[in-house]
């Protein structure tokens, strides 16, 4: 068992945004956490690298409690996981390739290394990264804002695995991308939890996408659990949100066969 | 971009201010079947500001005054122009000019945020498919609100300085209230107070022109907003400030 | 009235009392910061070379001003002849120090908390934080130097050009020449005004610093936040100098008192 939630709660003042939600994850797998917008997606994926504390239950990350967690356990954890985030969030005064080596400069990696990296040891590795998400080594020297914002989601994401965390986790990492795009994105999820067992949590309303490439489905509506279980359990699952959920995707996919 | 880029931006930003202060201006005297949203301006804009505003004044109005009486002691080696002195500064300047960048800070900072948000989320190009003027919709409820709200809060921190000239003069320098009241009343008259409302006035006028200018300006999400904010806060305490020296000029060497 | 005087000093302590602790953590971290200056160094450049232009301009102007008035009021009792002291006094004391740090918290203050406002709710200090790198140390610490640096610097300047200005303008719109403008100014201020005036900038810069690091690196919620970020770190900036201004006039007056 690697990430586990056991009947975490959450409220931001008068708003409940996590009731008991219990879930876990084993090495390798990829779970999609699916819900309506507001319903408390991202607040797991903050939990977990413990930027926020739950107000009941705990959080296991390789059998290490994060609530309980002192700062040095916290940046161990951190280093262990990777986060995607919605918007690139690329720095915006440094280069590509600054943006994509930046967390390979810090003590914690330079620790796991048992060394400082080379500088061209990173350029090896940035260079890798970029075209595992399908960019040219001519983009190393720009700014992000020069990019179009496919592009500068993909650095951002370069720039995730480059330290090659155990965990991913993205926070709607297909929104606002065109469906090429996506469907690169979605290869590279697999592609990495294939090769490289990489475990992701990704949090996301895109159905279409989680019938695709997940093995676990966690279905979240108003913070609490709806549905959780492999894609079949969920399939089989008649509450009527999920249905609804499903039908949608089916009935697009069944559009796109005519 | 060229050098001169951000200089002719601001320059155009300078002349769009003028183009709504005419049309402000010309739009003025229909604007009273839209006094609601009037309304809920100057209760935002006046009452929302006045304990900061209030509270800031106080403390400057403490330092200042304190000061200007010892400069006035030794320079003049008497305390009995105390009163005199300190009235017609802060008639003339301290509480008139402390309140206006107070002012620029809270209410134009703000009114270009607010503006320059529904600027970059499209709500301003909403308004206008609507068949809504934003200069009529937005920006002459925050005009009326700010002059009123200026005017106001001139003669509010005259007060307060004023009060706080006061109990200085009676702490340190042994003044009973009854005396510095009149050694006060030959320096000061009528006609101060009107100038002081006439500069509070001209100061709550350019505010929240040059500052809905920025916003109508302001582009590119959440960084547009945030820079339109701070120049517009450094234009409108420079143009205060300027206007303060022309029309200081104004009153003391030509009236 | 009473409901918003209320509802204004319930939100502020609770934020003043957030301030603080940000402060203490930026202190904190500071100390353990070790080496690299060339980030601070960059800072200090960048925003001193862009609030020059602006500084000097409120200098000259904020002088003249002065200058009209205090010898509007001398007139009265024939004494125009301690303006140059009078000004260049309550410039290096009082006025210069406020109305200058007053610009300096739109001009460096409102860029910062606009920079980093806009670094928060686009996510990059969570990325950077995820990455396994400090942001406050990363971040904050070559900003809050640089502008503590920045802000006395430009302070000191302002008030030079301050004085330069005043007497042209009371040359000019007055008629007093620069020796009779200069003869009083020692009757005013000494060695140990220049360093009251000093410690001012420096306390000011430090408000400047805090203030706008604080609401830029702790805003949420798009471009409305920014913005608010912006607007808040404008008027509280104001605020706490003009509140420090008279926390320290208190206390330099009272020593005055206290020593022979």
């Amino acid at each position: 068992m690697s990430i586990a939630f056991w009947e975490v709660s959450k409220a931001f003042g008068p708003k409940q945004v996590l009731e008991n939600v219990s879930f876990d994850v084993e090495t390798g797998q990829i779970l999609f956490i699916l819900g309506k917008s507001g319903a408390g997606k991202s607040v797991i994926l903050k939990h977990i690298v413990g930027v926020m504390k739950p107000d009941k239950g705990a959080i296991i990350v390789d059998g290490q409690n994060v609530t309980r967690s002192d700062a040095d356990g916290l940046a161990d954890i951190r280093r262990r996981c990777g986060m995607v985030f919605q918007h690139p969030a690329l720095l915006d005064s440094l280069t590509v390739y600054q943006n994509v080596s930046f967390g390979l400069r810090t003590p914690q990696f330079a620790r796991t290394l048992k060394r400082p990296m080379t500088e061209a040891e990173m350029r090896v590795r940035v260079i890798e990264k970029l075209a595992l998400v399908h960019l040219d080594a001519d983009v190393l020297d720009r700014l992000p804002q020069e990019l179009s914002y496919g592009m500068q989601k993909r650095v951002s994401l370069a720039r995730t695995i480059a330290p090659e965390p155990r965990y991913l986790l993205f926070d709607e990492p297909t929104t606002g991308l065109d469906p090429i795009t996506t469907r690169a994105v979605n290869d590279l999820i697999s592609e990495l939890s294939r090769k490289l067992k990489v475990t992701s949590i990704v949090v996301s309303h895109d159905m279409a996408s989680a019938l695709e490439v997940a093995n676990r489905i966690l279905v979240l509506d108003q913070a609490k659990v709806l549905a959780w279980g492999t894609i079949d359990e969920v399939k089989r699952c008649d509450e009527p949100l999920v249905r609804d959920f499903l039908s949608e995707t089916l009935g697009l996919s069944l559009a796109e066969a005519r | 971009m060229s050098a001169q880029g951000p200089l002719r931006r601001e320059l155009a930003t300078l002349l769009l201010a003028a183009r709504l202060l005419g049309q402000t201006l010309a739009a003025l005297p229909g604007s009273a079947s839209r006094w609601p949203e009037t309304l809920q301006a100057v209760v935002q804009i006046g009452i929302g500001s006045l304990p900061i505003i209030v509270l800031a004044t106080v403390f400057a109005g403490l330092v200042v005054t304190n000061e200007i009486s010892w400069h006035m002691d030794q320079a003049l080696h008497t305390v009995s122009m105390i009163p005199g002195v300190t009235g017609q500064f802060i008639l003339r300047e301290l509480g008139i000019a402390i309140p206006a960048l107070l002012l620029v800070s809270k209410v134009g900072a703000s009114i270009t945020a607010e503006v320059g948000t529904m600027k970059v989320t499209d709500q301003i190009d909403a308004l206008k498919l609507l068949g809504i003027d934003p200069v009529k919709y937005l920006v002459v409820p925050r005009f009326i609100a700010t002059v009123i709200a200026s005017a106001c809060l001139t003669l509010i921190a005259i007060s307060v300085t004023l009060g706080c000239a006061l109990v200085i003069a009676v702490i340190h320098h042994n003044f009973s209230v009854l005396e510095y009241l009149n050694a006060l009343r030959p320096y000061v008259g009528v006609g101060d107070v009107f100038r002081a409302l006439l500069k509070g006035t001209v100061f709550g006028a350019v505010i929240p022109v040059v500052s809905c200018a920025y916003g109508l300006r302001c582009q590119g999400g959440a960084e547009g907003v945030g820079s339109a904010t701070t120049n517009s806060v450094v234009t409108s305490t420079m143009a205060v400030i300027l206007l303060d020296f022309l029309l200081t000029y104004l009153f003391t060497s030509v009236f | 009235m009473i409901g918003a005087l209320g509802g204004f000093f319930h939100g502020f302590l609770g934020e003043f009392g957030r301030y603080c602790l940000f402060t203490a953590e930026v202190a904190r971290t500071i100390r353990r910061t070790r080496g690299n200056l060339k980030p601070i160094l960059d800072q200090i450049s960048q925003v001193s070379l862009r609030s020059l232009p602006t500084v000097a301009f409120a200098g000259v102007f904020v002088g003249a001003i002065l200058v009209l008035q205090f010898y509007d009021m001398l007139r009265q009792y024939d004494a125009q002849i301690f303006l140059g002291g009078l000004n260049t006094s309550a410039v290096v004391r009082e006025v210069g120090p406020l109305i200058i740090s007053f610009l300096l918290a739109g001009k460096i203050g409102a860029y910062s908390a606009a920079e980093l406002g806009t670094m928060r709710v686009t996510e990059q200090i969570d990325a950077i934080e995820c990455l396994g790198t400090n942001p406050i140390q990363y971040l904050i610490v070559p900003r809050f130097i640089g502008i503590v640096i920045s802000s006395m610097l430009l302070l000191v300047l302002g008030l030079m050009i301050s004085v330069l200005g005043s007497m042209v303008v009371a040359e000019f719109a007055c008629g007093l020449n620069f020796l009779q403008y200069l003869s009083t100014v020692p009757r005013f201020t000494s060695v140990g005004t220049l360093g009251a005036g000093l410690l001012k900038s420096g306390v000011y810069g430090l408000i400047v610093a805090s203030v706008s690091c604080f609401y830029g690196y702790t805003a949420t919620g798009g471009a409305r936040g920014v913005g608010r970020a912006v607007t808040l770190a404008a008027i509280y900036t104001n605020l706490y100098i003009l509140a420090a201004n008279f926390a320290m006039s208190s206390i330099l007056d009272n020593l005055g008192k206290l020593l022979p």
